[in-house]
């Protein structure tokens, strides 16, 4: 035993001190190489190496590792603007691994030309997979694609249709009458997308479409109708947003308080008016909004004893009006006096 | 008894025979693992995914245990996030040191009352902060409930679809939300969580702050071992794990995982001594019973530095902890082991956490209490006694420097004379980081034993004024 023993500890020793060795250099050295090449300006790429990358990008490996090759490959010879890319591209971007087709999706965003746009579209159409990363790469080449989005607002496909309105934000002129007949779509998804884009719009049948999505059987559409409404009809439809204080999903209800502290002051007097919702979060709804845009705090030094304040800290609760008081505080009297 | 002695040493060989195999096999995938992430992170475009509104936002959660000394550094961490969209949401444990009164200073922080969810009941909330500095600040003070409460409580006031848990001790590369979040990006119905490689330093903030390429590690064996442990441990093993699917433990200092996936199967546990690997067992259980999609992934960009214990005592308390969680875990989800019901999980990721890490302390110690037996008594002659432990130190080393090559193939972070030093300490590690840390398993495992669950955080290292 102990001759086998020693004979195999022997063994695995040479071999062991052998592989530290020869990884210790590789490191160094493979570092210093590195650093080396970094430094050096990329050359342009030679007839022959041109040819050899060109014949890997064509080539169909097996392999998870052949297929991240012959990617790299395609991405050098676009590096290079090579005129073979455009042909090579198309079978790379059906890989079924969605990295290699995520990488694939981002070449073409690099190439960035009218053609480049027409493949991104056709996989935005066909695609099961990578549509976010798609229309990431579609945002990256505006205004370019522009015309090219409103015919998707037109497909049989409900993904492409919320694709098409998604990525229709930011192209103000584009599509406006579709998208409102969007906000009617049978799939909810698109109709979300269809009054998100439309929240940053203008007009009278923009908001009268949008005010309409506010009841939508959908909590999502709800949500982005309460952003989009804040945004476009502004204080006018504070009302119909107060409503959804006392909506059962806690995402619209947030999506309320949001429009609506982004209308400021102006829209206390409608949030003055849910202080005695019978729905709590109604009430409270309206106490932390009224707390964000500063009214509280204005209360608060101008009048401490005001029964309006009294009436919020009702709806708010302690630990609201200690906050309050507390905020209250914390300001120097020469900034009181000033305010 | 000479037999039995003899059988026992052999076992134990047979026993590291196993482990070196394992390793060097989890190295090869990890290797091939480290290639292929490394073609798709050069392939992609981080500025288009930094401006793209189609990034999923993400809130951060940090949980602050008497954290004062480094709690305003790597808060400025987490909010120097290039990333489009994301929230911090600090969580003042309790603490009985002046955390709060350092982030109220540092972010000119304001009482307001929030009207959040109650998903998971926690410890009660005393006030919430907000920053008018950094709007998307959150500051959460409570009553002491300890970590997994604490990620609750902040859970609660979360508004992202991904939430990133990190550690209020780690300080993090202005890309690492987007390193990790690529991943989810591109496909977030089966990208349930995502964790990349974290190193350590006794001051992080310092070490973040040097250029990549320039950047020094730090000076003392105990930070050296601690780094080579940290390298081995995400390079060698995790990127494997990934791979094959039983990634089973996403660490605290980094961990993001989809909201739906936290809610549904009910939040970080607060029975256990710690959340992480826990939390990472959970999820796979759930998944793998209901034969759902799902991918738990481990990336190899070193995203963030975490602070080491600065001496022995510290470390051995940390890896105490650390043992005991691990076995708690093991032992709690034992249904798992070698079930092929659970697919890797069952058969490969659990069955080796059992046998390298539940069960190895007790094996050491077994190995070198006979070794020193079978020397002793005469049966191993001691020239073969040491060929085999240099072997093994070499073994060691080879494996170690493995994990270094695949870092500085993916990261170029170190300078040329640092790497060599972390290259010719690595022998080295068997005699003189290996025992603390078996000393520290040990006293974990009958911490375990006794049914201790206590928390032990080390105290945060001096920095110099």
């Amino acid at each position: 035993v102990d001759a086998l023993v020693l004979r195999v500890a022997i063994v695995v020793l040479s071999v062991a001190f052998g592989v530290w060795v020869a990884l210790s250099v590789a490191i160094v050295l493979g570092r210093l190489r590195y650093e080396r090449t970094r430094r050096r300006h990329t050359r342009p790429l030679s007839p022959r190496a041109a040819k050899r990358l060109v014949h890997r990008a064509r080539s169909r490996p097996r392999t998870e590792w052949g297929r991240w090759r012959r990617l790299r490959a395609l991405q050098r010879l676009e590096g290079a603007h090579h005129a073979a890319v455009p042909r090579l591209i198309r079978p790379v971007l059906d890989d079924p691994d969605p990295m290699i087709a995520a990488a694939a999706i981002r070449t073409l965003g690099d190439i960035g030309d009218d053609w480049a746009v027409d493949v991104l579209l056709d996989a935005l159409r066909r695609g099961e997979k990578q549509r976010s990363r798609i229309a990431s790469e579609l945002e990256r080449l505006a205004p370019l694609p522009a015309k090219k989005l409103v015919p998707l607002l037109h497909d049989w496909n409900p993904q492409v249709r919320f694709w098409g309105a998604t990525l229709l934000r930011p192209y103000p002129d584009l599509g406006t009458e579709t998208l409102i007949g969007l906000t009617w779509d049978s799939d909810p998804n698109v109709r979300a997308a269809a009054v998100e884009t439309l929240g940053t719009r203008s007009g009278s049948a923009v908001g009268v479409a949008l005010v309409a999505r506010l009841d939508d059987s959908e909590w999502f559409v709800r949500v982005h109708a309460a952003r989009a409404v804040g945004h476009v009809v502004g204080v006018d439809a504070a009302p119909s947003i107060v409503r959804l204080f006392a909506d059962e999903r806690w995402w619209v209800r947030t999506a309320a308080k949001d429009a609506l502290r982004g209308m400021g002051v102006d829209a206390v007097p409608t949030l003055l008016s849910v202080l005695a919702h019978d729905d709590r979060f109604a009430r409270n709804g309206a106490a932390e909004v009224l707390q964000d845009n500063g009214f509280v705090d204005f209360l608060v030094l101008d009048d401490p004893r005001s029964p309006l304040l009294a009436r919020i800290y009702a709806a708010g609760g302690d630990r609201y009006r200690d906050a309050a008081e507390a905020r209250a505080e914390a300001i120097p009297e020469e900034e009181v006096r000033v305010a | 008894v000479t037999t039995v002695l003899l059988l026992v040493v052999l076992a134990c060989f047979a026993y590291l025979l196993l482990v070196y195999v394992t390793a060097i096999v989890f190295l090869l995938i990890g290797a091939f693992e480290n290639a292929v992430r490394k073609h798709d992170a050069d392939s992609d475009h981080f500025a288009t995914l930094e401006s793209s509104r189609f990034t999923i936002p993400v809130s951060v959660i940090v949980a602050a245990y008497n954290e004062e000394i480094v709690i305003e550094s790597t808060v400025r961490s987490f909010l120097g996030f290039d990333y489009p969209e994301f929230e911090v949401v600090v969580v003042n444990d309790g603490s009985t040191d002046g955390t709060l009164a350092r982030l109220v200073e540092a972010f000119d922080l304001s009482p307001y009352e929030v009207f959040a969810r109650h998903i998971f009941e926690t410890q009660p909330v005393r006030v919430i902060y907000r920053s008018p500095l950094h709007p998307n600040l959150v500051v959460v003070d409570k009553m002491n409930g300890g970590k997994a409460d604490s990620w609750n409580a902040a859970l609660n006031v979360t508004r992202y679809r991904y939430v990133c848990g990190v550690d209020a001790d780690t300080v993090f590369d202005p890309k690492a939300l987007l390193k990790a979040m690529r991943v989810a990006v591109n496909d977030p119905a089966r990208i349930v969580g995502v964790t990349s490689q974290i190193t350590t330093a006794r001051e992080p903030e310092r070490v973040l702050a040097q250029p990549v390429g320039s950047r020094q590690v730090e000076r003392g064996l105990l930070a050296v071992y601690q780094h080579l442990d940290f390298a081995r441990a995400f390079l060698s093993n995790r990127l494997a794990w990934s791979r094959h699917g039983f990634m089973l433990c996403s660490p605290g200092g980094f961990q993001i995982w989809r909201r739906d996936v936290l809610e549904e199967v009910g939040g970080y546990s607060t029975q256990f001594t710690c959340e992480d690997i826990e939390l990472t067992f959970r999820i796979h259980e759930r998944y793998r019973r209901e034969g759902r999609p799902y991918e738990i992934r481990c990336l190899p960009d070193s995203v963030g530095i975490t602070e080491s214990p600065g001496d022995v005592g510290k470390l051995i308390s940390q890896r105490e902890r650390w043992q005991r969680v691990i076995n708690e875990t093991v032992m709690h989800y034992r249904r798992m082991w070698f079930n092929p019901r659970y697919g890797s999980v069952g058969m490969v990721g659990a069955p080796f956490y059992l046998l390298t890490e539940v069960l190895s302390p007790a094996i050491e110690l077994l190995a070198v209490l006979s070794l020193a037996a079978a020397v002793a008594l005469g049966i191993f002659d001691l020239q073969i006694f040491l060929v085999v432990f240099a072997a093994m130190a070499f073994v060691n080393a080879a494996l170690t420097a493995g994990a270094i090559l695949l870092d500085d193939l993916q990261s170029r972070l170190y300078r040329v004379r640092d790497l060599v030093r972390l290259l010719l300490w690595a022998p080295l590690d068997i005699v003189l980081y290996r025992p603390i840390i078996t000393w520290a398993k040990l006293k974990g495992s009958w911490g375990f034993v006794r049914g201790d669950k206590s928390w032990d955080r080390f105290d945060r290292n001096v920095r110099p004024t």
